[in-house]
Order: C-alpha cells, then structure tokens, then sequence
C-alpha cells in the first residue's frame, strides 16, 4: 500500500461510525483501544472486523494478524467438525410420493424423543448452541401431540391440494329455486366462518409446540391451509349463484374450543366437530343441489379424513401412553358435545340442511326424517371414531341426544 | 288456498329472508377470486366495524353471539390490499418439496462444499420454522371482517412448512446431514413482537426480505441443479410474504400516518438487536463462512467467496432500504446503523 492509499484509507476509517455493540464485544475480546480504527485505517471494511468480533477472534490474535499485514479474515469453520449424524442420503422410498419427511426418519434424525428439552428453535438433530434464548414453546411432552400418521399425511396434503377458483366448475351453476338457494346461501354461511375460525384456533397453537415434533407441525399447517381454502370456497358458493352470506354461526360450540387451556383439550373439542363434519361432507351428495356442491363437499371431505385421521391416532397414541387421562377426555368430549346440540338446535344450522336433503321447504317432513338419519349417522360415526381411538364413549351428552331426536 | 308449509312444520325460517340483494359473482380469467366475490356489501371496502366474533364480512350479525376475545378492530391493523391477489396466487403456485425438486439430479459434492450447504441449510429449516410460529401466533388476532389478511397469513404458514421441510430435505439428501445450530440470528424478534403491524415490517419486510435477496443469488450458492432450483421455488413464494409486508406497512402509513416513529422504533430494535444483522442474520459465523465457501466455490477459495458475501450484504441492504421507501419509509435511510449503512448505495 502506498503512503497515500494508507493515508486516504485512514481518513476514510475516521469517518466510518463504529457501532456501541462492536466496541462492546471488542472489549469483551481483549481488544486494544484504537484497534478496530487500525483495521479500519488498513482497509478492512467494517463488515468484515464485525466477521471477526462476531467469530470471537481475540485481541491478541487481531492485534498479530494486523501486524503481519494479512488481507484475509481469520476462519473458524469449526461448524464444520461438529458431532452430528453425517453421511445421510435419504431416498424417495416410493417415486411417486418423491423424496417425503417419512424418506427422512433414518437415523437419528427419526427419533421423535418422548420429551424434547430444548427450548429454543433448533432443528431436530442439529448440533445445540449451549446459549440460546427461551423461544417460549409449551409443548415438549410427545404423547400430547402426536401420532405417527403425520409423517405420511403431510405429503398426502400437499399431494391432494385443490383450488376453488379453478377446480371448480362456478360456470356451471344453474339458479335454484328461492329457497334451496337461501339453504345452500345459510349453510356456506356458517362454514365459511367455522373453518375460518378453526384455522385460526389452530394457528394460534403452531408457536406453543416445540421442534422436537417437527413433523407434526407441518402436518398442522396443511390443517390449516385447508382450512383456509375451505372457508374461501364456502365464501365464493354463497356469493355466486344470486343469494348471499346469511345470519352468522352460533357461537356456542366455537366458544368451548377456544377456552380450550391444553393441546389434549383443544384436540378433543375439536375431535367432535371434525368428526361430524367429515360425516356430513362425506354424506353431501345428499344434499348437493349440483355438481359444484358435489365436487366442493368432495374435496372438503378427503381434507377432513386426514383430520380424522389424525385425530384418531394422535388419541389412541396419548392414551396408550397416558393411561391416567383416559378419563378426564369425557369432560372434554361431554362439553363439546353439549355446545354442539345447542348449535344443531339453532333454526339456521338445521332448518338448511333439512331443506336441502328434502328438496325444498315444501318437503320439509322429508328432509326433517333425512336430517334425523344424518344426525344419527354423524354421531354413530363419531362414537366408532372414538373406538378405533380406544376410547369407548358410554353416553353422549343429552342435548346431543335431544338435538338428534328433533 | 295452499297450507304455509313453515307453518304447518313450524319451522322457523327468521334465517332465510334476511337480505334483499343478490350476489351474483362471475368468474374470471383466473376462475373465481377472492377478486369476483369482493362484491357490494360484501367488498372490503364496504367493511363494517368488527364485533369480536368470527363473524365473515358480510354476514348478518347474530343476536346473542358470544364473544371471542379481543382481535383487531380497525381494518389498518392488518389489512394489505394486495391480499386477495396474493392468497389467489398462492393456491395457484403451491409446489411440493417432493417431487418439483429433482433431488436425482443431486451428486456428491466435495466435503467442504456439502459441509458448507448443510450448515446453510440447517440455518435456514430453523429461521423457516420460527416463520411459520409467527404468522400463527397473530392469526387468532385477526378478525374475519378482513378474513382475506387471514387467508393469506394461512398461506404463508403452508409456504413455511415447505421451506422448513425443503431445506431440511436438502441437508439430508447428499451424503450429509445438519450441522450447527444457528443463535443469534435475530428471530427472537420476531416472537417477541406485540403488535401486527411490528410483526409484519420485521417479518415480511426485513427478515423475510433479507432471506428473499439471498434466495435471488441462489444460482451462485447452489452447487447442483436441485440447489438451484430450491432457491427458485422459495424465493417465489416468499416474494409474497414480502409483497404482503410492503403493502401492509404502506397502508399503515398511508392511513395513519401518526404511526411512523413507532415503526421507527421497532426497526432500532430489530437492527440493534441482530447486531446489524437483522431479523435472519446471515453475519452469524458458521453462516457467513458457509455462504463465503459456497459463493466462492470453495475454501481456498474463501476470500473471493467472501468479495460476493459482501456483495449480498450490499444487495440485502439496498433492496431493504428500496422496499421501505415503497411502502413510504424512505427516511429510514438516515437512521439505519453503521453495520447497515457501510453498504448503502447514495440515495
């Protein structure tokens, strides 16, 4: 360097503002005073003294390094020895699926450990920094959340995914009579806002689970991603054939979920609904008006089974390993039951779908006996979803009970 | 005369006429939108006060319904009005780590190179996850008067999912495996934020954007084909996320303008706190050399590696600094920190 440059780059390093934090950590280094400005002055930029405050080089090894004049900063790369799991190659087990989450549970990588202790978001698997910050996580214990299903039904969600705005035939939908449309109009109405408001329930549970159940997370955001698409879809066939959004949902089931205080409460809650919603939709060419209806209760049902499908497992895996709760799951199920008689007593969520299953208002005995048959087969259903749960439900909640006779 | 049949079967039926007007959406190029169905009383624009219910934009309000805790009462809050657009776009451009990445096309690499992209990797499925929290985090907040804000964050917690699964993939498809954990990386910011809008401009605008320019210099990180094409596929879907922020600071600033030194102030922190790094911080040291080895080719050739790192720091922050001034932040450029500011372009 010639005596100008070094006189240019010295004043060049007065006018560069050297930040509180890296005289802090220079200090904290062993620095000298007046060694980040002789770096500065040698013509190492800011960003790259900060490398090397950051990189923990200390005074004594700065103070050589500049004195030998070297350009380059000093390296670590320790990073590179740390004791992981190395020589992982995951392949896709199945081409079709391609390279899945299953493909890698090899190794270490695939414990999924019965408690997590870390509570900062590190990758599961990774090498711990010894200092990091609480994240905040709740969850660590994996009987609480689990269920094996999650691995393989995150790619089936992603595998499955469906568009309204265009796997939907909207240019075939014909005018229906003012009444069937004002059914079909209440119904999305109320689903609209019950997948809207569960979406955002369980988003609201994504930041308390820690990274220990990883796989469990991403299944719970394809839920939520449904759950999205669901309530869009709803949206659209109510504003979409000359009706509109109706009288909002009842409130009462919805209420009880969101008081849920636990993951295991939360998941039960929602069992009950998600279990009945898969039997409706799973039942909607009962009471599709047209092939749209059909396709859409199609799509929402194959969506609701991977829930069920979860639900199930994640139920009979925390019971099998917390046998001391089994009961304690009836206060959870006896209230979700109760607030959901109340809202299947609600004019608006059962005169609907009576309409619709009978064909109009003018066959309104009909569609009441439909609706009866429905309601029995939803809870027949939701009692046999218990089971395969290993849970045995020996009376359901009498508004429940009422709410189907009516 | 005919028997009223509601009568006869006493029905109800307070439910079925309780509107006039009929909405009649059509769909256009693109199918039927969010766009097509932003109709009359039930537009964005025609948004009434909210009533802390999940009731749907729209919806005739039912007496008696209870209420859910506090969510956001003023559409600024959360509202960007670039949201339907961008929630269309996302179920249209969702893609699977699975199988849209050519993970065949992957060949053993040199040690210090494979090394270097796990460590990147294992950076990246971490700083993913905490994206995915977040959003989730302030979903319950968000009211369903602008349920479209809502239906985007929902989005973006699947794209999250896919970063964190992709990245994760990548670290264990090539004869590798995680490395380091990252700390320090500035994301404790982002949980910690205690507002919507503080979520958003750390978030979507810095972090996600920091991420977004390193994702665009993807074609000289990645070492095959399959890297190449990870970069390509994450930076698409977070183009949006920061599409999302941009917007969404704009519309604050743009309503309530009042609300500029308080934004200010959450920026002070989340530059401060990630030492100059920001929310994302590439600057922690397994990353910083990682990402010289890989941009250089090598370790040997780590100082040229280490002239395109500066060069991304440079892209980070004059892309940043760009970002804030669409949305109407200009005069962050005067407060950004000397570890910022050494690489920002004259104005």
């Amino acid at each position: 360097m010639s005596t100008g440059e070094a006189l240019a780059r010295a004043a060049q390093a007065t006018q560069v503002e050297i930040p509180q934090e890296a005289r802090d950590r220079a200090r904290e280094l062993g620095w000298e005073d007046g060694l980040i400005e002789l770096a500065l002055a040698k013509g190492h930029s800011l960003q790259v003294i900060w490398q090397a405050l950051r990189a923990g080089v200390d005074g004594q090894r700065a103070k050589e390094f500049l004195q030998g004049g070297q350009t380059a900063i000093p390296r670590d790369l320790s990073w590179m020895e740390v004791p992981t799991e190395w020589g992982i190659r995951a392949r896709p087990k199945d081409p079709a699926m391609g390279l899945t989450i299953a493909d890698l549970m090899i190794g270490t990588y695939g414990d999924v450990p019965d408690v997590w202790t870390n509570r900062s978001e590190i990758a599961r698997g990774s090498y711990p920094n010894p200092i990091v910050e609480d994240m905040g996580y709740t969850i660590f214990e994996k009987a609480l959340v689990w269920a094996d299903c999650c691995v393989p039904l995150y790619e089936e969600a992603i595998r499955d995914r469906w568009v309204s705005a265009t796997d939907l035939n909207w240019n075939s939908l014909e005018p229906l009579p003012h009444d069937l449309e004002r059914a079909v109009c209440q119904f999305m109405t109320e689903q609209s806002e019950r997948a809207y408001f569960t979406g955002a329930l369980w988003s609201g549970w994504l930041p308390e689970i820690s990274y220990g159940f990883l796989e469990l997370k991403l299944f719970l955001s394809t839920i939520i991603y449904d759950l999205a698409r669901h309530s869009e879809a709803f949206r659209k066939r109510a504003l979409s054939n000359g009706g509109g959004l109706g009288l909002q949902a009842p409130t009462d089931y919805s209420r009880v979920a969101k008081e849920a205080r636990s993951f295991p409460e939360l998941a039960a809650i929602l069992f009950v609904q998600d279990s009945m919603l898969y039997t409706l939709f799973s039942h909607g060419d009962e009471f599709a008006q047209n092939e749209l209806e059909r396709d859409l209760y199609r799509f929402v049902a194959r969506d609701r089974k991977r829930m069920m499908d979860y639900h199930i497992e994640r139920m009979k895996h925390m019971l099998f390993k917390l046998p001391d709760r089994r009961d304690e799951q009836n206060l959870y199920l006896n209230k979700a039951e109760s607030r959901m008689g109340k809202d299947w007593a609600d004019p608006a969520v059962s005169e609907p779908l009576a309409i619709l299953l009978g064909g109009g208002v003018a066959n309104i005995e009909e569609g009441k006996r439909k609706l009866r048959d429905l309601r029995k087969l939803q809870v027949d259903s939701y009692l046999a979803d218990l089971q395969k749960a290993t849970f045995i439900r020996k009376h359901i909640n009498g508004r429940l009970e009422q709410a189907i006779q009516a | 005369m005919a028997a009223n049949p509601a009568t006869e079967s006493s029905l109800d039926l307070s439910w079925l006429d309780l509107y006039e007007d009929a909405a009649s959406a059509e769909p256009g190029k693109k199918g039927l939108t969010l766009k097509e169905i932003n109709l009359g009383r039930y537009a964005d624009s025609a948004r009434g006060a909210g009533d802390m219910t999940y009731r749907m934009r729209g919806a005739i309000p039912r007496p008696g319904a209870q209420r859910f805790g506090p969510n956001y009462q003023s559409k600024a809050d959360v509202w960007s009005e670039n949201c339907l657009m961008l929630y269309e776009e996302a179920t249209q451009r969702q893609w699977s780590s699975a199988r849209d990445i050519p993970w065949d096309t992957l060949e053993p690499l040199p040690d210090e190179l494979e090394r270097a992209m796990c460590q990147l990797a294992t950076m990246l499925t971490e700083v993913e996850f905490i994206a995915g929290d977040v959003p989730g985090q302030w979903m319950p907040f968000v009211s369903a008067q602008d349920f479209e804000a809502g239906l985007f964050l929902m989005t973006q917690i699947m794209d999250e999912a896919r970063h964190t699964d992709v990245f994760r993939k990548r670290a264990l498809a090539n004869g590798g495996g995680l490395l380091a954990q990252g700390a320090g990386l500035g994301l404790r910011t982002l949980i910690e934020a205690r507002d919507f809008t503080e979520m958003s401009v750390l978030m979507h605008v810095q972090a996600e954007g920091f991420v977004q320019s390193m994702f665009r210099m993807g074609e000289l990180i990645g070492q095959t084909e399959a890297d190449k094409r990870i970069f390509r596929m994450s930076a698409q879907d977070e183009s949006r996320h920061l599409a999302f922020g941009v917007m969404h600071l704009k519309y604050v600033l743009d309503t309530e303008p009042e609300r500029r030194e308080e934004i200010h102030h959450y920026l002070d922190k989340a530059e401060g706190d990630a030492a100059g790094g920001g929310s994302g911080d590439v600057t922690f040291p397994p990353v910083f050399e990682a990402l010289c080895i890989l941009l250089g080719g090598g370790v040997d050739k780590f100082d040229e590696g280490l002239q395109k790192f500066l060069l991304l720091r440079k892209r980070q922050i004059n892309e940043y600094v760009h970002r804030l001034t669409v949305a109407g932040l200009g005069d962050r450029r005067e407060r950004l920190g000397p570890l910022m500011a050494q690489f920002l372009d004259p104005a």
